[in-house]
């Protein structure tokens, strides 16, 4: 996109034709109201857990990708607003990880239990 | 401001800074990026206790709504629409339009909040689960409820942008008592949306344990009087202040106040969409 004129008033598609924001946020909406609905349905489904677990990351996985690339402009802005969210999420993201693994050792189990 | 003045804007770069960014985005991501690692904190530390439940604690399957959840989460994506499609209408100068869209934000924001209510009240008074009686309640409790608080403060800072949107612009004679009138238009409109929040609230409870809807109702019309006729007031007073007034400050200059403010509601719906898997769906698996 960065080659594109960008006004805040359109975007382009990959053919070069101007597409209004109006119609691609529309389109974003339905598509995560949908996401949501696939991802309802997936609990109730008779699958094994690691692979409702798995396609229930992923979707919210989607869904957190298009709200913060469309709806938050990062598609179209300066790539340094990107890395500088993703620093944040990288380190949320890795604290979550190692808390998780931390407790989900053995000797970290609570003693009551 | 003119046509052609419009052109010239861009939007997504600011040459008279050093990043190419303009100031007030860039403080906005740089504070997104540290509130990530806030809401990452609570959401590991109810995750943790989730894989080690206490004995005898309760069960979240029991005790949660998917409906009532699923429907929350559907109202905050299309509020996260409605957002973006204001920004976009500032953008191009359309003041009313991106009038329209903070109202129905507002509106859709609201709806959340009182779903959150709602949920909270059965979860203390029918579930019997509490901040401080269970270690599920206590991480439950803190995680939505910090949440919650996100989308009130997201809430007020609609309200008070959308009132902004209204100021006179210079030689209207409106100019000389706009914050008077503004601060007024404010009150009004959140003392609106807080009565409304408490009628509906009420109606629903009421409606619950009434045998019949007509019984219900009438019940709900008594009981509630003072309310729906002081609501009915701060909406005839919000329509007064809508009223045409004459040229505002208000253009695609502001785009960037609306666009920071966007960045904030659409991180409250990303953050809600982590929740909706991690705390929700996953107890149902």
């Amino acid at each position: 996109m960065s080659d594109a004129p960008t006004t805040g008033m359109s975007a382009y598609d990959a053919h070069g034709h101007e597409v209004s924001k109006f119609q691609i946020y529309v389109q974003i909406a339905m598509l995560l109201a949908v996401i949501t609905g696939i991802e309802i349905v997936c609990v109730y489904l008779p699958f094994a857990r690691w692979l409702l677990v798995s396609a229930l990351v992923f979707f919210s996985a989607v869904k957190f990708l298009f709200v913060i690339f469309f709806f938050m402009h990062l598609r179209w802005d300066k790539p340094f607003c990107t890395i500088l969210f993703f620093i944040g999420l990288v380190l949320a993201g890795g604290t979550m990880w190692a808390l998780l693994q931390l407790f989900a050792a053995e000797a970290s189990r609570p003693l009551t239990m | 401001m003119s046509t052609a003045a419009v052109a010239t804007i861009d939007h997504h770069h600011d040459p008279s800074t050093s990043t190419g960014i303009p100031n007030k985005k860039l403080i906005m991501w740089a504070f997104l990026a540290s509130d990530c690692m806030f809401f990452g904190a609570l959401i590991s530390t109810h995750l943790i206790y989730r894989l080690h439940p206490p004995a005898g604690g309760l069960e979240p399957k029991n005790i949660f709504a998917p409906e009532l959840t699923s429907f929350s989460t559907f109202i905050l994506l299309m509020s996260s629409l409605m957002m973006a499609l204001a920004v976009t209408a500032i953008q191009k100068g359309n003041v009313k339009s991106c009038r329209w869209s903070l109202l129905t934000t507002i509106f859709f924001g609201m709806i959340f909040l009182g779903c959150q209510v709602y949920e909270f009240t059965e979860f203390v008074t029918v579930k019997n689960m509490t901040i401080s009686n269970s270690l599920l309640g206590t991480t439950f409790f803190t995680l939505t409820g910090t949440h919650g608080c996100h989308v009130a403060i997201g809430v007020l800072w609609l309200s008070l942008m959308y009132v902004r949107s209204f100021k006179p612009a210079a030689g209207n004679p409106w100019q000389k008592s706009w914050l008077s009138h503004n601060l007024l238009h404010a009150g009004c409109l959140i003392a609106a949306l807080l009565l409304s929040l408490k009628i509906v609230i009420s109606l629903v409870f009421i409606l619950k344990e009434a045998p019949s809807f007509g019984a219900g109702f009438s019940h709900f019309l008594g009981a509630e009087f003072i309310y729906i006729a002081l609501a009915i007031v701060a909406y005839g007073a919000l329509v007064w202040f809508a009223r045409p007034r004459g040229a505002v400050d208000f253009n695609e200059v502001n785009a960037i106040d609306v666009e920071s403010m966007g960045l904030y509601w659409h991180f409250v719906d990303i953050v809600w969409i982590v929740i909706f898997t991690a705390v929700y769906l996953l107890e149902y698996i």
